[in-house]
């Protein structure tokens, strides 16, 4: 036992050994894997620093290069002011130029010397310009005025040629020849456009051969017209001394025309009765046939198809009688025209059966109005795109009342009245604004003056529609009224069932 | 002056109603004139048309005592009413351009200076019935029998001209007056009302200032609604319980015009607006159209290809919308 003791004693001894030496070298292991650790972290340190410098001059560079380009752009687009200017082409540089200008020898290798060169070339001539005009200016000048003495000695002679004149009048009178005045007429008939003076001819021939009551004249503005040949701004008035209408009409260019013929038309059968079977009937034509006659002016010019007009006639008869009425229902339309404006509708005691004897409503006034006034009128687009109302024809507003509500209407009368009756637009002020765009009841009211002013024709006599288109449109305001104030159920009656049968 | 006078005539032309043919392809309407134009809608939803389809294809005199307020559309027929009696036109007549009268009812008269106007005319084919009735200006309600025309049943009951009417399942029919009520009828006992509704005494649709008069009216025909308005606020009703259930609102607008289209009422009135509404009240859309008031509004479901809703009012345009929100184009009613 105890042999065996020593002997694991010794044992014990020797492992003890072991054991420290064991742990020595454990130790020295430790040690050294520490050292190697903070080796290698230095190297990765090392190396990342260096990376970092250089990413760091990848940026500067790549900055620079940047910057660089942006440079160059800038350059690229650089613009010099003569880039605007516009000069001769340079072939046209070379043969002009004078050689101490385009200098060839250099210019022909270098560009920009070229440049400078053409840029020269350019001042010069545009120096060159400038004198010239200078000079022109001034000999305008010179000539303005040579004009002008040669006016005045002109101007100073016209007296002297009129006193002259003047005193040979004695002897014409004396003679019964008023050739002074014929010639007067005739010289400034010369200043006419062609058809108007074909057509002033015409109504002088007529006069002299078969009616000495017509008197042919002819006003404007000579002097405008000798200037401006190809559109005189004329006007040619032939009166009648038999009429009391008057009517003035004063337009220029190419409307002329018209209304003068047209004015012409009104005026000319009111002579007796005995008118020119050629002249007016042309113009009936003419009448006839405007809306094409209109759209001809513009494309062939009026020359030719007026004198044509003027070549022929026939239907003398009928055109008379046409005549005639025309100028009776235009008197008719003038009296109901001054009454209106007095406040009355003058209605004829004929026509009182189509009406109630009791109207509440009352005409408050009645005015001439104008195409732009119609126009801006909300109400009226649609009928001025449907061709209803034009600009030549006549524009009048009426105003209606009873108690506080208030009717305006729009009157639009054609040329033609009255074979074409006059077109009614209403507006209503009565609490609200209305009108045939919100109301379908000022519709309906406008259909029955419009449409069915068939109904107040009495004895096929339309002279006096728009009287009685204004009774009716009276009649339906106090119906309109009246119904309206039925239908609401609450607020005042201020409306009372009066007329309402 | 022929001319002058045709263009006064178009500009103060109002369309009071329109229909479409069986076969939908063609367009019925009729003006205050007493003059019925027919419009080729199919032609002019061709891919190839011009403007030139939107004339009529056709236009005659169909009534020497002035307006025509209503039509009319049968398998066969096309019926009209107004000043005057009612008339019918074979389909196939008038689309071979000859239109001859087929029959016409007279109202009955009740005296020598009576002459009442008939505002809507209804068709009952439900139930193997074929039944015409008219909403006419003498405040009463006539119906006819077609196969025998002989006139079956009178409806009085109003205090005032009847404006709209409607008729479902056969044997109800709703009347909307001018004298603010709508009146709902059974056929088969005639001398009565069974209801009557008084919108213009309920406060979530009076609207005194346009007075209680009612323009239109409509009934659902699966589901118990009634819609119907006016003077009073267009508004829904509840058949059964007879309560206003909805208001749409139309400021300052009365509805002339309504019908009810899958799930939602479309409406149309004194302002140049179609107004598509859901039931519960909110309005989907606000269509504007050509007349400044609607008087006729129409869906056309006979024709898979021309499905179109069509307006009609105070001006000679008839208005198509293939696609509800917006007008495609018009018809217009030419006097030439």
């Amino acid at each position: 036992m105890p042999t065996n003791r020593e002997y694991s004693n010794d044992h014990i001894e020797t492992k003890k050994r072991e054991t420290a030496l064991h742990f020595v070298l454990l130790k020295k292991l430790n040690r050294l894997s520490h050292i190697r650790c903070k080796k290698s972290r230095d190297a990765t340190n090392e190396a990342k620093q260096r990376i970092d410098q250089y990413h760091l001059q990848l940026q500067n560079l790549l900055y620079e290069t940047m910057h660089l380009e942006k440079e160059i752009t800038k350059c690229l687009e650089f613009k010099s002011k003569d880039e605007e200017i516009e000069l001769v082409s340079v072939e046209e540089f070379y043969e002009e130029a004078p050689s101490d200008i385009s200098k060839p020898e250099t210019t022909k290798e270098d560009q920009h010397q070229l440049r400078l060169a053409r840029l020269d070339w350019e001042l010069e001539q545009r120096k060159m310009l400038a004198q010239k005009l200078k000079e022109s200016e001034t000999s305008k000048d010179q000539l303005d005025k040579e004009i002008k003495t040669q006016q005045e000695y002109l101007e100073n002679l016209q007296p002297k040629l009129t006193s002259i004149l003047q005193s040979t009048k004695p002897v014409q009178e004396y003679l019964g020849m008023p050739f002074d005045q014929i010639r007067e007429q005739h010289q400034i008939a010369g200043h006419l456009p062609h058809p108007l003076y074909v057509l002033y001819m015409q109504t002088d021939a007529y006069r002299q051969a078969c009616d000495k009551k017509l008197e042919v004249k002819i006003e404007g503005d000579i002097e405008a017209a000798k200037s401006m040949k190809s559109t005189p701004e004329l006007f040619a008035d032939v009166e009648d001394s038999d009429s009391d209408q008057e009517e003035q009409e004063k337009k220029s260019s190419v409307l002329t025309f018209f209304h003068l013929t047209y004015f012409l038309n009104e005026i000319y059968p009111g002579d007796n009765g005995n008118t020119s079977p050629n002249a007016a009937n042309q113009y009936e034509l003419r009448r006839l046939g405007l809306g094409e006659f209109n759209q001809y002016i513009k494309e062939t010019g009026k020359p030719y198809l007026w004198a044509q007009w003027l070549s022929g006639s026939e239907n003398m008869q009928q055109t008379i009688k046409r005549l005639r009425r025309r100028i009776k229902s235009r008197l008719s339309l003038l009296k109901q025209l001054a009454s209106l404006e007095r406040g009355i509708i003058p209605l004829a005691p004929e026509a009182m059966s189509l009406f109630p004897t009791k109207i509440v409503a009352k005409l408050a006034s009645w005015k001439r109005s104008t195409y732009e006034d119609f126009c801006v009128l909300p109400y009226t687009e649609e009928l001025i795109s449907n061709g209803l109302a034009k600009e030549s024809d006549i524009f009048f507003t009426a105003t209606m009342d009873r108690g506080s509500a208030k009717m305006t209407a729009q009157i639009v009368m054609t040329s033609d009245y009255p074979a074409v009756a006059p077109l009614l637009l209403v507006s209503l002020q009565w609490q609200t604004e209305r009108s045939a765009l919100n109301d379908i009841n000022i519709q309906e009211m406008e259909e029955e003056v419009n449409v069915h002013y068939k109904e107040m024709i009495i004895h096929k006599s339309h002279d006096q529609i728009l009287a009685n288109q204004l009774q009716r449109l009276l009649m339906c305001f106090d119906v309109y009224l009246e119904t309206e104030t039925q239908n609401a159920e609450e607020g005042p009656k201020e409306i009372s069932k009066k007329s309402l049968c | 002056m022929d001319r002058d006078l045709a263009a006064r005539r178009q500009l103060h032309t109002t369309i009071f109603d329109h229909c479409y043919s069986p076969c939908g392809k063609y367009i019925a309407a009729a003006n205050n004139y007493g003059q019925i134009a027919v419009f080729s809608l199919s032609a002019a939803l061709a891919p190839e048309a011009s403007e030139a389809t939107w004339k009529p294809v056709f236009i005659f005199e169909a009534s020497e005592d002035g307006a025509i307020f209503t039509l009319a559309s049968t398998d066969t027929l096309l019926i009209s009413g107004g000043n005057g009696p009612i008339k019918a036109w074979k389909w196939a007549d008038i689309l071979s351009k000859s239109p001859r009268v087929v029959w016409s009812l007279n109202i009955p008269k009740k005296g020598p200076f009576s002459q009442p106007e008939i505002n809507s005319i209804v068709l009952n084919t439900e139930e193997d019935k074929s039944e015409v009735f008219a909403a006419c200006g003498d405040n009463n309600i006539y119906v006819w029998d077609l196969e025998s025309g002989q006139q079956k049943i009178t409806l009085s009951g109003h205090d005032n001209y009847v404006h709209s009417l409607a008729v479902k399942n056969g044997n109800t029919c709703a009347s909307a007056s001018e004298d603010g009520t709508v009146k709902i009828w059974d056929t088969r006992s005639p001398s009565d009302a069974v209801h009557s509704i008084e919108p213009y005494k309920n406060e979530l649709c009076a609207r005194p200032k346009f007075g209680k008069w009612l323009g239109c009216v409509a009934m659902d025909t699966t589901d118990d609604w009634l819609v119907c308005g006016g003077g009073p606020s267009l508004s829904l009703w509840h058949l059964r319980s007879l309560t206003a259930t909805t208001m749409f609102d139309t400021p300052g607008a009365c509805q002339q015009c309504v019908m009810f289209h899958d799930d939602s009422i479309i409406s149309a009135g004194s302002k140049g607006y179609i107004n598509h509404w859901s039931v519960n009240g909110e309005q989907r859309m606000e269509v504007p159209c050509t007349p400044s008031s609607v008087f006729s509004l129409s869906y056309n479901s006979a024709s898979n290809n021309c499905k179109v809703l069509s307006a009609t009012g105070n001006s000679s345009k008839l208005d198509i919308f293939t696609n509800f929100g917006y007008k495609a184009f018009s018809f217009t009613f030419s006097q030439v």
